[in-house]
């Protein structure tokens, strides 16, 4: 019986002499806190997004550092869990962070963003798109990079409108995830401000489907092809629906946010033709910014590929303005960086304009690349920003 | 005749031995004092209840479920609910009864309601599937979960469906996650060595002679489970406030099988079991987590590849359970040294491992 205890008292005794090795604020160095995902599905999103954030804050280092002072890296593994992700943000806080950086999707960065919240520390999603990753689903210190996805189902709306002639849409949504029904939130916003633009008809699907054929017939059943097919969904159910539809001898034009960008995937659909993506910055290699093309080149002299989507930059946008209000705040103080953050109105990036206001720490207006894949093969055709932000109070009630 | 001394004088230890291993626990925590650390901790105690309650019902009874982790469900959401702002309940779930939406409960109210509501569905789940037995009872469990977990998944006005639902007060203290700890472990001895724990445990060793000597089987495995199931209810709750987010698919299979493990490895049938399963596993996981982020030892850094935490704690299991088929307890309770065997031990020799075992 006493090796038993022995096992017990062993344990407790392990578990405190092993102690976690801490580190703290250093008032030589600034340190930004990766509390992101080292492993599990959401390193793929992870990782593209911190190496670009990696690069500017190597560029900033070398013109100097920030307030005279170079910025450190710390990093802790969310191993892709909320639980886990709790305690990485916990941890990067312990290890003197004055910017916690959280997982690019909105469900796994939270747990962290909400430790650096209770920290009183300064936290930004990667890339999130939902309204959620902001002041709506965590609190006054907490931002996103990236640009809502209502946004993108917005703009192409608009822009099929305005550049297409697209009148009669069609609305096909994967009630996946929120970033899918994001997409069409913003569609659903904008098209009826489009004079004399219908929607013909509308339908559901999910990711996983293996056949989308029931929504197929109803869309070949209706008494003209529709212009253009607002497809909200994401990798990687979205090559099958687009594969279907294809094959099913459907034309129409599709449009899609930004889930679909990149090249990656296209070999699965081949000649895949009149399908439209929108793009923060052109991963082809065809950015109309020179200087897009030379991040990429720096991105793959560093990582050693070319970027996969367009989801690397808002990492790179990230460390920018955050960079830019610690400089004009004169400190990395969290309520000092927010106000000045909050003056950000259309600051310009390498990505697109950011601003940023007291009500909504993301984007409800942007620019984006229009990517058109044409004979399977992809080219930026085109650039759009929304005519109007869409509205907070829209996105805050869906 | 010998009169033998009372159950409770026998084993009384046993608790105090398993509190006193907590009580360790928790102080590292205070003398180690970082925010991870604290967090890890905290983590292992809900593991203490969750998996505390899942062997109040498996242990007892010899059924295995795989379907309590649904009851953490129910708590994780009704604290959720209790205690979040109004403002957000209001934009989010309006679903909601009304004196819900416009509740603002303390923590405590929270995880109270949340044990409550986890037994009372227990109960009415409880009534149908205690009359299976078996290998049916552990798939009736899980489709249970199934059921559950479809429904929050779904039910957007109500629990959000797959979204994150935000805005629960966050606990970062490890006291009252550790009072929780301590009142489960002493809920679950003293079930244990009641009336219906020790007559659900003669019949989970031979159910024909229990049932023939006038226990009740269903009418005992539904008192386990309603208190198990408000266990449960309770550690959901307390993930609830550990990490300020719930979302349906965090109490699926992932989370029933880690605990199931750590039972099993610990020694199935005994609260012992229970207790050292989590601790000892969970100080693995973190002795192999700091592994993985590089130890300095003696000037040079040891560092495992990420991902090889995970495949090692199999690899432990394994060899655990090579060496100890019945845990690392053996099915038996802890005791203090110098005093002989746990009576229940004595009193009713464990079928799992075919062995008497001595008085």
């Amino acid at each position: 019986m006493k090796s038993y205890l022995k096992i017990g008292m062993g344990a407790a005794l392990s578990a405190l002499i092993l102690s976690a090795p801490g580190a703290f604020a250093d008032d030589e160095k600034i340190v930004v806190g990766f509390a992101t995902a080292a492993s599990g599905f959401m390193q793929a999103y992870d990782k593209p997004a911190e190496d670009a954030a990696r690069i500017r804050i190597d560029e900033i280092n070398k013109a100097g550092g920030l307030l005279g002072k170079q910025i450190e890296m710390v990093a802790a593994d969310t191993k892709t869990d909320r639980a886990e992700g709790a305690k990485a943000g916990l941890e990067v806080i312990d290890k003197g962070a004055d910017l916690v950086v959280v997982s690019c999707d909105y469900d796994f960065g939270a747990p962290a963003a909400l430790a650096a919240e209770g920290a009183g520390k300064v936290s930004f999603f990667l890339c999130a798109e939902s309204v959620k990753a902001g002041i709506q689903g965590v609190g006054p210190h907490s931002f996103s990079a990236s640009v809502l996805a209502a946004v993108q189902g917005a703009t192409m709306a608009e822009w099929a409108y305005t550049k297409k002639n697209a009148r009669n849409f069609y609305r096909l949504l994967d009630t996946w995830t929120e970033y899918n029904k994001g997409i069409c939130d913003g569609f659903d916003y904008q098209l009826p401000k489009l004079a004399d633009a219908k929607l013909v008809g509308e339908d559901t699907f999910k990711n996983d489907d293996p056949s989308i054929a029931a929504q197929i017939t109803r869309i070949k059943s209706l008494p003209q092809e529709p212009d253009a097919i607002m497809l909200c969904t994401m990798m990687p159910g979205a090559v099958s629906a687009i594969k279907q539809l294809r094959a099913a001898g459907i034309n129409s034009m599709i449009l899609n946010g930004s889930g679909v960008s990149g090249s990656y995937w296209l070999s699965a659909v081949p000649d895949l033709s009149n399908f439209f993506v929108p793009d923060q910055g052109s991963v082809h290699g065809d950015d109309p910014n020179p200087k897009v093309n030379e991040f990429n080149a720096k991105y793959k002299e560093v990582t050693g590929g070319d970027p996969s989507s367009q989801y690397v930059y808002p990492g790179y946008v990230m460390i920018d303005v955050w960079a830019k209000a610690v400089e004009r705040a004169g400190t990395t103080e969290a309520s000092a960086v927010v106000a000045e953050l909050e003056k950000m109105k259309d600051e310009p990036t390498l990505f697109g304009p950011r601003t940023f206001t007291s009500e909504l720490h993301h984007q409800n207006k942007g620019r984006y690349l229009i990517t058109e894949i044409s004979g399977g093969k992809p080219k930026v055709v085109d650039e759009w920003t929304i005519s109007e932000p869409i509205p907070v109070d829209y996105l805050a009630s869906k | 005749m010998h009169q033998r001394p009372s159950i409770l004088a026998r084993t009384w230890t046993t608790p105090v031995i398993l509190i006193a291993i907590l009580l360790a626990v928790a102080l590292a925590a205070v003398a180690v004092s970082t925010g991870p650390f604290n967090q890890t901790v905290i983590e292992i105690f809900i593991r203490v209840v969750l998996v505390v309650g899942l062997y109040v019902f498996i242990g007892n009874s010899g059924v295995i479920s795989f379907g309590h982790i649904g009851f953490t469900c129910l708590g994780a959401y009704m604290t959720a609910w209790l205690t979040m702002l109004p403002a957000i309940k209001k934009s989010k779930l309006k679903g909601l009864p009304d004196i819900i939406l416009n509740a603002k409960l303390q923590y405590g109210w929270g995880l109270l309601a949340a044990a409550v509501f986890a037994a009372v569905c227990a109960y009415v789940i409880g009534k149908v599937l205690m009359r299976l037995s078996g290998i049916a009872a552990s798939i009736a469990s899980f489709a249970v979960l199934a059921v559950i977990i479809q429904v929050y998944s779904n039910w957007d006005s109500v629990t959000g469906a797959q979204s994150s639902v935000v805005g629960i007060p966050i606990i970062r203290t490890i006291w009252p996650y550790f009072a929780c700890a301590v009142i489960v472990v002493v809920v679950a001895y003293f079930y244990s060595i009641s009336r219906s724990g020790l007559a659900l445990r003669a019949a989970r060793d031979e159910a024909t002679a229990a049932a023939a000597s006038g226990v009740d089987i269903p009418r005992e495995r539904l008192i386990a489970f309603v208190i198990s199931g408000a266990m449960m209810g309770l550690g959901g709750a307390l993930f609830a406030h550990s990490v300020g987010v719930v979302t349906p698919d965090t109490f699926y299979l992932g989370l029933t099988f880690i605990t199931l493990s750590m039972l099993v490895v610990g020694g199935m049938n005994s609260l012992s079991g229970a207790v050292l399963g989590v601790v000892v596993l969970s100080t693995i996981i973190q002795v192999l987590r700091w592994f993985e982020k590089g130890i300095d030892v003696g000037g040079t850094v040891l560092t495992i590849p990420n991902g090889v935490q995970e495949i090692a704690i199999g690899i432990v299991m394994i060899v655990i359970l090579m060496f100890r088929p019945t845990g690392m307890t053996r099915n038996r309770e802890l005791v203090w040294p110098g005093k002989k065997l746990s009576a229940e031990a004595g009193a009713m020799p464990s079928s799992a491992d075919g062995k008497t075992a001595k008085t």
